[in-house]
């Protein structure tokens, strides 16, 4: 990078050579090489906090308060891998096979390890961390990175972060190790050595870094038995070998790695994006049919819906509950509201509608939550609390919130606006609106002169005919006024065309009705004046 | 016992004391304004109309107040601006026609039509619409409507300070009722009577032909 700017300097020392043509050209002071700024950007420094959970294993399986010991196949016999403090109070130990394990406690409870359950666990935590930082990295199956330089200001200080973090990750139950550094290799092998270290300033690193075992490394086994017979134990004593003959035998990787912790070398890593849309699952052990446990395990889902959206400032106007269970198909519940949101009370008090009348046709094994598309939320002024003269709040909630608890109690389709459309057919003169999908209305300006009727039939009903007379309830109508024609709409299918009278019947109805022009010149009665 | 001592008890309810307190919403009908106590509709109570059939003219009675309160700037009865209130329609008969509320000065961006399967959600509806303080007017016409169901409609009405209007056959004229007002429609072929039954604060008279 830097040879590019330096051409034309290049140039001006060789100029005197060049031929004289070029010499008598005026003599020009070179352009000052590009701002170095581009060119040599300005180091950041950076600091990484490094989560090291070493019984991820345990902790990914762990359902409930017994003994537990996690087991994993070697060599055709299942060998515990990890204990709980009550398993190991017994004397079962890592390495034993599940056997003497059980022999050792009969009550233990044993797990096969289950590598997809803890990379749900670690992207669930990842997730979560992403309040703290904008940049965390799964770096590998038991080791998570932030990026913390960037939000030491906005948490108050390196110790109140820390605080935070370790604080969060010790109610959520996980056994960690923390440590930070200035990279991220660094940090995992500080972490990994159970050193619980801050080291901010790079010049620092090294000497931490040369005392720690090179088991932090997580190098092939042969590797680290080679070393170990060549009596290097040590990070330090690794630096202080010959590089060539380090490359040499242990390959270049190796040694770049080594170079990385200590900041010698860039260390980029990818950063973790937690799905723009929400699914999670809640599984029980064994099928629930309390509608009340089930209630509680949708709020419990609809908070962690709220932080996950509320990390990216979004909201939603959909959400989808699944009920699974063992046979048969799940049952659904679509949830809508008009204003995309994420709080978990509103939910819920939509949720607490629908539920009651929602029919699960057997127990329920597990609960899943979908969120819908979700889209930056309209964030709402807020509101002072005025209170009217006295004393009563006016507004318990707003229209949308009213039509989305209408709509949760007796359906989609039962709650609508209304619109007029520009068009002369009467039963095309207006349109029904889904509240929740489209708010703005365009009044048109009405022709106000003609005569039309409050309520309107869905459909014209034939009314029986004396004669060239039209009956309604057995008796002859009146007709005050009309007609007026309309003759429309040929264009599409529904053609019309008609003579609309205004009529009175006995009983002191004004009707709207017309006779049909096209076909048979029948009667029909279309609207009520009300 | 001292007659003070007696008017301090919750249980004796004084005729002129709540009329002039609170002003009604003009009807639009003169005449049927000077019956009424407060000179118009009474606000934040249940009213109801009982009528024969459809279409005899109840709605031309309501439109000029409901046009009122879906306008812009309405003036609340305490006399202060407030926002324009929706209006919800609760199982009406029929579609309420948009073109011909429009030409009777109603905002049509304010109207709520909600459906509800039978008679339970129906109330439940109304009562929801009524108490959320969002809505001026909810229009309702229950298959059947008793007195436990009617006092409820009144305390949501007074909760969200809204107006509750109940449609009602004939028939519920015997029925008790906790409605501030109650007016029967009367068709003949010349035109419509109005009678109020009950009016609190107000005495029974005829209107004949108010519409």
């Amino acid at each position: 990078m830097s040879r590019a700017w330096k051409s034309p300097v290049a140039l001006r020392d060789t100029a005197p050579t060049l031929s004289g043509s070029q010499q008598s050209l005026p003599f020009t002071e070179p352009l000052p090489p590009p701002q170095a700024l581009s060119l040599t950007p300005t180091p950041v420094r950076r600091l990484w906090f490094c989560i090291y959970l070493p019984n991820l294993p345990l902790e990914a399986c762990r359902t409930s308060d017994e003994a537990l010991a996690i087991v994993e196949e070697q060599h055709g016999i299942y060998r515990v891998l990890q204990t709980d403090s009550l398993a190991a109070a017994a004397g079962v130990m890592p390495g034993q096979s599940s056997n003497a394990a059980l022999a050792l406690l009969p009550t233990l409870k044993l797990e096969e390890r289950s590598p997809v359950r803890e990379q749900q666990l670690l992207e669930r935590l990842a997730t979560w961390l992403e309040r703290f930082s904008s940049f965390v990295s799964i770096a590998s199956k038991d080791v998570l990175l932030l990026e913390i330089a960037g939000s030491l200001r906005l948490f108050g200080g390196l110790p109140k972060l820390r605080q935070a973090i370790a604080q969060g990750l010790d109610e959520q139950g996980f056994s960690t190790a923390m440590a930070i550094a200035p990279t991220p290799l660094g940090a995992t092998c500080l972490a990994r050595a159970g050193r619980r270290v801050c080291i901010r300033a790079e010049e620092n690193l090294a000497s931490a870094l040369r005392a720690l075992p090179l088991d932090c490394l997580h190098w092939p086994e042969g590797q680290r038995a080679a070393l170990a017979g060549m009596g290097i134990k040590h990070i330090g004593d690794c630096l202080r070998l010959p590089r060539e003959g380090f490359a040499r035998r242990f390959g270049a990787e190796r040694l770049l790695e080594l170079d990385r912790a200590l900041g010698h070398l860039p260390d980029p890593r990818d950063s973790w994006r937690a799905p723009e849309r929400f699914c999670a699952d809640f599984e029980m052990s064994e099928e629930q049919s309390d509608r009340e446990l089930l209630l509680n395990i949708c709020h419990e889902l609809l908070l962690s819906h709220e932080q996950f959206l509320l990390a990216r400032q979004l909201g939603t106007q959909r959400l989808c509950f699944s009920f699974f269970h063992l046979k048969g198909p799940a049952t659904e519940l679509w949830l809508g509201s008009a204003l995309a949101d994420r709080s978990a009370t509103r939910w819920f008090d939509l949720l607490k509608i629908r539920f009651d009348t929602l029919r699960l046709q057997a127990a329920v094994i597990a609960v899943r939550l979908r969120s819908g598309l979700s889209q930056p939320l309209q964030a709402e002024t807020g509101k002072l609390g005025f209170y009217l003269k006295d004393g009563k709040q006016r507004r318990r909630y707003s229209i949308a919130q009213l039509a989305e608890r209408l709509i949760a109690r007796i359906g989609d389709q039962s709650v609508n606006t209304m619109n007029i459309v520009a068009e002369h057919r009467p039963e095309y003169a207006f349109c029904l609106q889904h509240p929740l999908s489209d708010w703005s209305v365009t009044t048109l300006a009405s022709s106000s002169d003609l005569q039309r009727p409050l309520w309107m039939l869905p459909e014209p009903a034939l009314l029986p005919a004396d004669g060239a007379y039209p009956l309604h309830k057995g008796c002859r109508l009146t007709l005050l006024d009309g007609p007026e024609r309309l003759e429309t709409g040929w264009w599409d299918e529904r053609g019309v065309s008609r003579d609309y009278y205004t009529a009175l019947n006995g009983a002191g109805m004004r009707l709207w009705i017309f006779r049909n022009r096209q076909r048979k010149p029948d009667w029909y009665l279309h609207g009520i004046f009300g | 016992m001292s007659l003070s001592k007696l008017l301090e008890n919750p249980r004796v309810w004084r005729g002129s004391s709540r009329t002039d307190r609170r002003t009604g919403l003009a009807s639009g009908y003169p005449a049927l304004d000077r019956c009424l106590p407060g000179g118009g509709w009474p606000q934040e109570t249940l009213t109801e109309i009982l009528i024969g059939q459809y279409g005899m003219g109840e709605l031309r009675l309501l439109v000029p107040a409901l046009a009122e309160l879906s306008a812009e700037n309405a003036l609340s009865h305490h006399g202060e601006p407030t926002e324009p209130g929706w209006i919800a329609w609760v199982a009406p008969p029929f579609q309420p026609y948009a073109p011909a509320l429009q030409q009777c000065g109603i905002d049509l961006s304010r109207m709520l039509v909600v459906r509800p399967k039978d008679d339970s959600e129906l109330l439940w509806s109304a009562e929801q619409a009524l108490s959320s303080g969002t809505c001026a007017a909810v229009l309702l016409w229950p298959e059947v409507l008793d007195d436990q169901a009617s006092r409820r409609l009144q305390l949501a009405a007074e909760k969200g300070h809204s107006w509750a209007i109940a449609f009602r056959p004939l028939s519920a004229r015997h029925q008790p009722s906790a409605a501030a007002l109650r007016l029967e429609l009367q068709s003949t072929g010349q035109g419509t009577h109005v009678h109020i039954l009950k009016s609190r604060g107000g005495r029974p008279t005829v209107l004949n032909n108010l519409l």
